[in-house]
């Protein structure tokens, strides 16, 4: 977690369409990024529930607020009561699948989101951990920890000396303060992916420049859900 | 300014510690508080500011729009009944509001109850809420401070200054608990839930009683304390059974607290000892008892048979 502090406005909310902060609102958090991280137009998307969630998703409408998610409705937003009409008009294809034998390590309520996009695929793992907090965990099989209340950049890159020092000091000479910066690759010299959250809204023309680097495949904007 | 805190232990020194350097905020000294005294719910105004970059003017103000939510909720559970998919749910704040068979006189305790039952049974009925700190205990907090108002004092509101800074003492309970412990029913059980919004509407309602922090914070200790160990077990997964009505329960076990803390009867266990106790408490409990419906009033006979009403 990166410079993460709770604060008044997060105990006292979100507003939010009932009936579970972490049933309801938390999962349409993490659908809701999920999509932003995968931003391609969708040909299908499957939705995991493990933990309490996948013993309880279907009374706490934690179907309804994944498929709101993935449609770009938050919590507060009273359409999240009929996103799977909206889901099925638009032709969205979402299958929704409790597993009730999840890892150990997966938090009590976990939701794990898979999407296609022609041969593109992400797979992201989020933790609805209470009053509607989430933190996102995993991505594409790399370690994360996002909680959405910080503007982020997702850099895919190659795992080579100075790359975090390059994509740093692009941020600082834009005068761009970076609370909290993390790197996890999956093996050495294999690709890794960097985190880095942001205070402040980053141009695209920053994202662009960051885009650029040799070593770098990948750049995912992801905005504050907290706005 | 060092605004990092866990306990209540810290805060309080950290807020100490701004009223010697002149406060955090130029206009961060409550009504009538004298020059060197810092007041509570100034401190994490300008703690939020600092963090979210918006001003205390713009957090005053979306403060009071979250006020006014918790009283659309409530106008709503009140005037019209709740009734839940499941039938669980069947206008309870109604019939309360409209019962003549009360032993109790009191009309802030009698609205009280009713408040709470209200905005939680529009939350289970899919209605706009205000999780706090979850949606399944968002009735408690709102509950016992608009009895207040309503039953004592009118004048009271979402813009004024008083009735804001008890939502904010009440949210610092809440700060502290989710940062020791958690504030999750799948992590914790209801102790987490409807046991800390009642640890938060205690502390609210001593702020709005015109109690400064220590009290404040005792009268969290005395309200947590007897919510110790509360099982989350939810009939058919729904937040309904027991959450609904648990929020009315809860407000009165605020009251409770808050009549002892007044009166001068203290919790021998402080605050922060409390919710190192609710820690150890939720990590002892059963995943049965822990939001899974597997467990408790869920798998009573008539718990169980609410399961086939819902497919």
């Amino acid at each position: 977690m990166g410079g993460r502090t709770i604060g008044i406005l997060d105990v006292f909310g979100p507003v939010m369409i009932g009936p579970s902060s972490s049933h309801t609102a938390g999962v349409a958090r993490i659908a809701f990024l999920a999509r932003k991280i995968f931003p391609y137009p969708l040909d299908r998307a499957l939705v995991l529930f493990y933990g309490s969630l996948a013993r309880t998703y279907r009374g706490h409408g934690s179907d309804k607020a994944a498929v709101a998610g993935l449609l770009g409705i938050l919590p507060d937003d009273e359409r999240l009561g009929y996103a799977l009409e909206l889901a099925a008009r638009e032709g969205l294809d979402v299958e929704i699948k409790p597993e009730y034998d999840g890892p150990e390590r997966y938090h009590p309520n976990t939701a794990v989101i898979e999407l296609w996009s022609g041969d593109k695929h992400a797979r992201i793992r989020g933790a609805s951990i209470g009053g509607g907090e989430i933190r996102l965990q995993s991505v594409n099989g790399f370690e994360a920890d996002l909680d959405g209340s910080l503007e982020a950049l997702l850099v895919l890159h190659r795992d080579e000396v100075g790359v975090i020092a390059i994509v740093s000091h692009i941020l600082a000479a834009n005068r761009f303060n970076i609370a909290s910066v993390a790197s996890h690759r999956k093996d050495k010299g294999d690709e890794a992916l960097m985190v880095v959250e942001v205070d402040g809204v980053v141009p695209t023309s920053i994202v662009a420049q960051i885009r650029d680097l040799p070593s770098v495949s990948e750049v995912v904007y992801v905005p504050s859900i907290h706005a | 300014m060092n605004w990092k805190f866990t306990t209540a232990r810290e805060l309080l020194e950290r807020v100490g510690e701004s009223a010697l350097t002149g406060g955090s905020a130029a206009a961060g000294r409550a009504e009538g508080a004298a020059l060197g005294e810092e007041s509570l719910p100034a401190w994490l105004l300008a703690r939020d500011s600092f963090y979210s970059g918006k001003t205390e003017a713009a957090l005053r103000s979306e403060i009071a729009h979250r006020i006014k939510v918790t009283r659309a909720s409530l106008d709503r559970g009140v005037a019209q009944a709740q009734m839940s998919y499941s039938g669980m749910t069947k206008g309870g704040a109604v019939t309360l509001a409209a019962s003549t068979s009360w032993p109790v006189e009191d009309r802030f305790f009698r609205l009280a109850l009713t408040y709470a039952l209200a905005i939680n049974e529009v939350n289970a009925c899919g209605g706009r809420i205000i999780a706090f700190p979850t949606a399944g205990s968002c009735g408690i907090v709102p509950g016992v401070l608009w009895a207040w108002r309503d039953a004592r004092e009118r004048a009271l509101g979402p813009d004024h200054p008083r009735f804001q800074d008890a939502f904010i003492v009440a949210s610092a309970v809440g700060i502290l608990i989710a940062s020791r412990a958690t504030l999750s029913g799948a992590a914790g059980g209801c102790q987490a839930e409807c046991g800390a919004a009642g640890a938060m509407a205690a502390a609210g309602l001593s702020t709005l009683l015109g109690e400064g922090p220590e009290a404040s914070f005792d009268a969290a200790a005395l309200s947590l304390k007897n919510s110790l160990g509360l099982a989350c077990d939810p009939v058919a997964g729904l937040v309904e059974v027991p959450c609904a009505k648990r929020n009315a329960f809860l407000a009165a076990n605020a009251i409770t607290a808050v009549s002892f803390a007044r009166a001068g009867v203290r919790s021998v266990i402080p605050f922060d000892e409390v919710v190192g106790a609710m820690k150890a408490i939720g990590d002892a409990m059963p995943q049965a008892l822990r939001e899974s419906a597997e467990g408790g009033l869920a798998k009573t006979a008539t718990g169980l048979s609410y399961w086939d009403k819902i497919r």
